[in-house]
């Protein structure tokens, strides 16, 4: 990749963070809405409970899923506003690095999300910071960027179909489940080992597996995703 | 080939098709005897026949999503319709015989097991592949109709594919402790010539089905031509 692309993706990334600050279009809703699915999730299984270690990280897991659904669906509607999409595809920069900045867009919006509930999962989960934060820093930024790989890509055809926003759903859950699977986990991994009256090791040993298999994911489908986006977005 | 005309082997591969589904079918029940193995569930011998079927199934299901992905590529390589029209015959057939694997598990499952489903890893990798390529379907079905929509879906048909890997790798991660899926039993000769008997009688389905519904789409694909060209009313 041309050092040239990856400086044009900065430049849109920077483009869209600073619309996302003047307007917080995308942070905001998206927070509030895990904040929604986590009462909800609440009310169907009393989260204060003992269950609690069981089915945290899926609960996790299921609102974040939930939430990037809503937010990648308004990764390219910024752009269809005043003929601006035609405009950059009309631009004599490699298309690759619109996919990059989206990408990179999502991923730190997901992370956005994912800094700002964790106080109120920790809040209703009855846990305290510790150090175990640190392993699930690192599988929040590997699975946001598995999310949005796939994600960036979808959203870009989805707002094409007849069924809008319905469709990216249908397409991006199937694929994402083996993502999923590992994020919750791993991050099962970590708090079972954080959980209280259980000196618990930082990195417990079944952690490797997930996160490598979390890395495979994000490269497979953002390479994959590097090479189709052309395809996709080509008019 | 001229759309409307079947070509010479289109009779032939009917009848194979019935021949060979009727000769399989009599295999099963008459020609291969009853197992033995207690992981098929020893208590009811004549149970385990249904595994002829069922693994017939999911490896033509297996061929038509690699068959998917075939023509995913072709079509984003070449650009001809007839692939976009080979990828979407080849999902609609996988999708099938997918089912036809989860109807027919659960069926041999219920009386072994005791229950109809368990998350197990085979049949959870399963169940993820058939909604990914039921996804695929709805990209095709759902999509403005041209070009845009057929770049998308081999665009689907490209990262389905991909995604089957790792979804079995993922699956096993996560439920390694219950293997219960019987793995490969051992077969007597007779059980062997009617799995094979099974396979090629699937095989010719496989292609007899294939290519009715391509045959139908290529009709359907110069119908829309013919309209085009005739203008509004």
């Amino acid at each position: 990749m041309l050092p040239g692309t990856v400086g044009h993706a900065w430049i849109l990334l920077r483009k869209d963070l600073s619309a996302e600050w003047r307007t917080r279009e995308r942070l905001s809703p998206m927070v509030f809405f895990v904040l929604l699915v986590l009462l909800v999730f609440n009310f169907s299984f009393e989260l204060g409970g003992a269950a609690l270690w069981e089915i945290g990280p899926g609960v996790l897991w299921s609102c974040f899923v939930f939430a990037s659904l809503f937010g990648l669906q308004r990764t390219f509607v910024n752009e269809t506003r005043n003929g601006c999409l035609d405009a950059l595809l009309a631009a004599p920069v490699d298309r690759r690095s619109l996919y990059l900045a989206k990408m990179g867009g999502n991923v730190l919006f997901l992370l956005g999300v994912q800094v700002l509930t964790l106080p109120f999962f920790g809040l209703f989960f009855n846990l305290s910071p510790g150090p175990y934060l640190l392993p699930i820093a690192a599988i929040f930024v590997l699975g946001s960027a598995c999310v949005a790989s796939v994600g960036t890509l979808f959203a870009a055809m989805a707002g094409h179909s007849r069924l809008r926003e319905l469709l990216l759903p249908l397409l991006l859950l199937p694929i994402l489940l083996p993502a999923l699977i590992s994020c919750v986990a791993a991050t099962g991994a970590v708090l079972a080992s954080a959980a209280p009256g259980r000196a618990g090791t930082l990195w417990p040993e079944e952690l490797t597996a997930h996160v490598a298999m979390l890395a495979l994911f994000a490269m497979v489908f953002t390479t994959l995703a590097l090479m189709l986006f052309d395809f996709v977005i080509e008019e | 080939m001229s759309a409307g005309h079947p070509p010479r082997y289109a009779g032939i591969l009917g009848l194979a098709t019935t021949v060979l589904m009727v000769a399989a079918v009599a295999a099963v029940f008459l020609y291969a005897p009853d197992d033995k193995n207690p992981q098929m569930g020893s208590a009811w011998p004549w149970l385990q026949r249904i595994f002829y079927f069922h693994v017939s199934a999911a490896l033509s299901a297996g061929l038509a999503y690699f068959l998917v992905f075939l023509g995913s590529l072709l079509y984003l390589i070449r650009r001809r319709n007839q692939w976009d029209r080979f990828a979407g015959v080849s999902a609609e057939l996988g999708v099938m015989f997918s089912l036809f694997v989860l109807v027919s598990g659960p069926l041999w499952a219920k009386p072994v097991w005791g229950v109809y489903w368990r998350w197990e890893p085979r049949l959870t990798t399963m169940l993820v592949t058939f909604t990914i390529y039921v996804a695929y379907l709805m990209v095709r079905s759902y999509g403005e109709p041209g070009e845009r929509s057929q770049r998308f879906a081999a665009v689907f048909g490209i990262v389905a594919f991909a995604n089957v890997p790792l979804v079995h790798f993922s699956v096993h991660m996560w439920s390694a402790a219950q293997q219960l899926h019987p793995p490969g039993i051992e077969l007597g000769p007779a059980m062997s010539h009617t799995k094979y008997l099974c396979y090629a009688a699937f095989g010719c389905l496989f292609l007899h089905l294939m290519r009715l519904r391509l045959s139908q789409e290529r009709l359907a694909a110069r119908q829309r031509q013919l309209l085009r060209h005739a203008g509004p009313g």
